[in-house]
């Protein structure tokens, strides 16, 4: 897989690169939704769809964290109204156990995010895309912490 | 007429040696597989040295086993002779596979490692770290396929005899080695009636009912997520799985990861007081593959380049 772009280009050219993963029934919407809305957020989040974040295995924010991402964003249906009932409430769990668990190997846990924003929220959407981005512009670049 | 006997060789990074001990465990078998073998290089058990092994003419012993992980310049070094000795080399047990326990060294960096074990160690006094005389340690720890690639991975710690037997027989006479895929749960006896868990308790917590499954009580089980060559021995004893033989095949996936998705899947309580439940989960959840994990993985990147800056 190629690692070079980052790689090759200078710290002062740098821009957080955030992988995004969003459940097809809400957060997705919701994006979409922020585009055809014109609300203006950070071009610097990658989305994936995901058929709903029960899906998500701890496993893809790890891989995206170690091939040199430097954010994680999962978002999902509100607690309560996952199209699969419970499903985000599967991954909630998982997320705090492995929040936890990054934070005692040495990974920065601002570095992932979990939110919760419905098909109509394409605003909540946008600036959580908004705020990670600019927490993990501060944080800086994950691959200058293995150089 | 007994067979010409194969040339093997064993060898031993930096490990406890159960492996060893549990392929000696063979017993009574030990009658029917030692006349079949050519121990050309074992440390402390039979009287050949690491320069005999080095003489060897390469590709000249059909099977090595290479137990433990290479935490030294000396195991490193033994790791690399052996792979080039050795027709067949064998990662054995759970240490040469993953890392295993002394894998967990990673959790903090080497200079932690140095104060607790010499400078500052609770029963000595004006400790310092060894220099005479020994190997020099490596930075981290790294799994040992970083160094060397293996045809056969015997995870286990330690692989129970009846593995060891099934691999050593299926290697001596050349025929294929087949391991199911399970994980330990396809040979754990207790009912599940899969209800989701409302409290994670800790193993001495409580009274286990004896016929249901550990986890759906609420104890920490790894079975779910881990290879079942023990045959379910410990859950059908009545103690938890704690991982020991590590992801079930293709068995480089993150077991650790793995297992904080079954466990979130089966407890999907209130994040805090989950929290508040799990006590260390890197501990728990990554007790023998931390190096071979992701997470491992960015550990080591971490720590590798800390030294480059120094």
């Amino acid at each position: 897989m190629s690692t070079t772009t980052a790689e090759s280009s200078p710290a002062v050219n740098w821009e957080p690169r955030i992988i995004a993963y969003c459940c097809n029934w809400c957060s997705y919407a919701g994006a979409d939704l922020a585009g055809t809305s014109r609300i203006q957020y950070p071009p610097n989040a990658r989305i994936l769809r995901v058929n709903c974040t029960g899906r998500i295995d701890p496993e893809f924010i790890l891989v995206a964290l170690e091939m040199g991402a430097d954010g994680v964003l999962v978002s999902g249906c509100h607690p309560g109204d996952c199209h699969y009932t419970s499903g985000n409430l599967k991954l909630r769990a998982r997320w705090a156990l492995m929040q936890k668990t990054i934070e005692q190997a040495g990974v920065d846990p601002r570095r992932v995010r979990l939110q919760w924003a419905s098909a109509s929220e394409a605003q909540i959407f946008a600036d959580g895309v908004k705020e990670l981005t600019e927490q993990v512009r501060k944080l800086g670049p994950i691959r200058s912490e293995w150089k | 007429m007994l067979a010409k006997p194969v040339p093997v060789a064993m060898a031993q990074g930096s490990s406890c040696w159960g492996c060893f001990q549990s392929l000696v465990d063979i017993h009574l078998k030990l009658a029917d597989v030692l006349p079949l073998l050519d121990i050309k290089y074992w440390q402390a058990v039979v009287d050949y040295k690491l320069k005999d092994l080095e003489g060897y003419p390469d590709k000249s012993i059909a099977v090595g086993f290479y137990e433990g992980m290479a935490r030294t310049e000396e195991d490193i070094h033994l790791l690399k002779v052996m792979r080039q000795k050795c027709q067949t080399l064998i990662a054995f047990g759970s240490c040469s596979c993953f890392g295993g326990i002394p894998g967990m060294a990673n959790f903090s960096d080497i200079e932690q490692c140095y104060d607790v074990k010499f400078r500052h160690n609770k029963t000595v006094n004006g400790g310092s770290v060894p220099s005479v005389n020994v190997p020099a340690i490596t930075d981290v720890v790294k799994p040992n396929t970083d160094y060397a690639a293996f045809d056969v991975y015997l995870p286990g710690c330690p692989p129970t005899s009846k593995l060891i037997l099934t691999a050593v027989t299926a290697l001596l006479e050349g025929k294929p080695l087949e391991l199911p895929p399970y994980t330990v749960c396809h040979y754990c006896k207790r009912e599940k009636k899969e209800t989701p868990i409302s409290e994670i308790l800790r193993p001495y917590v409580g009274k286990a009912d004896v016929q249901r499954c550990l986890l759906e009580q609420g104890y920490i089980c790894m079975g779910p997520s881990t290879w079942g060559l023990c045959e379910g021995q410990c859950v059908n004893k009545g103690a938890t799985c704690r991982g020991c033989f590590g992801p079930s095949p293709p068995i480089m996936k993150d077991h650790g990861a793995a297992t904080i998705s079954m466990l979130g899947t089966y407890a999907p309580i209130d994040p805090d007081k989950l929290i508040a439940q799990v006590k260390d989960p890197l501990g728990t959840f990554y007790r023998f593959d931390y190096p071979t994990s992701h997470l491992g993985r960015i550990r080591i990147k971490h720590e590798e380049a800390e030294r480059r800056r120094k």
